[in-house]
């Protein structure tokens, strides 16, 4: 049986920054996201920590981004490519650089597009306009150096998508758990993953309707 | 038989077709078209229509065959 899933979304998602003001332009003055709670910490504990500052955006449905501003802190590495949390050198391969990032979700083409407008016209322009599979997204960069996307479904998610997104991941634990793991592998597990659950699961939706 | 899976959603359906008029049979299991044939299965991106997130991510399995080619031209199993 599946375990109940109890979760309610993002509290918060926290990351540090040397650029508290241009944070605060950013999000709240470009974006328009609401400052919705802050922390004024005098520095305490073990390890020396600094005072710090520790403040949320709303990024709507009640979830945040915030912030660690640390009073007299340096920098923590020189690299330049990466953001302000971790910087990569020139061996690191792009596609591995722009992986992690945080993408919001907005309700429609009207609202993508008016998210593209505001920071097209702040500092911080939109650097791709994307359509992937079922969703179109806008990215750029934040003064830390996140990377932000804005992202739209085209069309909703099928009950079918679901069912894939599980063969795929069954498929991915079987390979993985193999030496030598490749895309080719994974379509030939799952291939056999479909043949042997797809039929039956479209029988037991359609039982689930009547 | 070479056999290549490809999930039922609006994106992937001219990939269905295409490869039925270029030889291929056509069937489904579940939600999934099953594409077959004897000899290669070769599908013509262009004659698809998919943009190219949609091309790149349309395989959901492939058996009894290899994937030889899946650019931005065609996408072709040939028997393993």
């Amino acid at each position: 049986m599946a375990l109940e899933h109890k979760v309610r979304g993002v509290d918060h998602a926290a990351f540090p920054t040397f650029d508290p003001a241009g944070t605060v332009r950013f999000y709240r003055d470009v974006l328009g996201f609401p400052v919705v709670h802050s922390i004024c910490a005098a520095g305490w504990g073990p390890e020396n920590h600094p005072d710090f500052i520790h403040f949320f955006f709303d990024i709507g449905n009640d979830d945040r981004i915030a912030f660690f501003y640390y009073f007299g802190l340096e920098p923590q590495h020189t690299h330049e490519r990466g953001d302000v949390y971790a910087g990569f050198g020139p061996e690191v391969p792009e596609f591995f650089v722009r992986s992690r990032h945080l993408a919001i979700h907005v309700e429609d083409d009207a609202d993508l597009l008016e998210y593209r407008r505001r920071l097209d016209d702040s500092e911080w322009p939109v650097e791709m306009q994307i359509q992937h599979e079922t969703i179109e997204s806008i990215y750029t960069h934040d003064p830390n150096g996140y990377m932000v996307e804005f992202t739209r479904a085209m069309r909703p998610v099928t009950p079918q998508e679901d069912l894939d997104a599980n063969l795929t991941i069954d498929a991915l634990l079987d390979v993985v758990a193999e030496p030598d793991p490749s895309f080719g592998k994974l379509l030939a597990r799952k291939a056999e993953l479909i043949v042997a659950r797809a039929a039956d699961w479209e029988a037991a939706r359609e039982g689930a309707q009547v | 038989m070479t056999a290549l899976y490809v999930l039922d959603v609006p994106e992937n359906t001219t990939v269905a077709k295409v490869a039925a008029e270029f030889g291929a049979s056509v069937g489904k299991i579940g939600p999934y078209f099953e594409i077959t044939a004897d000899g290669s299965i070769v599908i013509d991106r262009r004659a698809t229509g998919c943009r190219h997130a949609v091309w790149y991510s349309c395989i959901a399995g492939v058996s009894g065959g290899t994937i030889v080619q899946h650019d931005k031209n065609a996408l072709q199993v040939d028997p393993a």
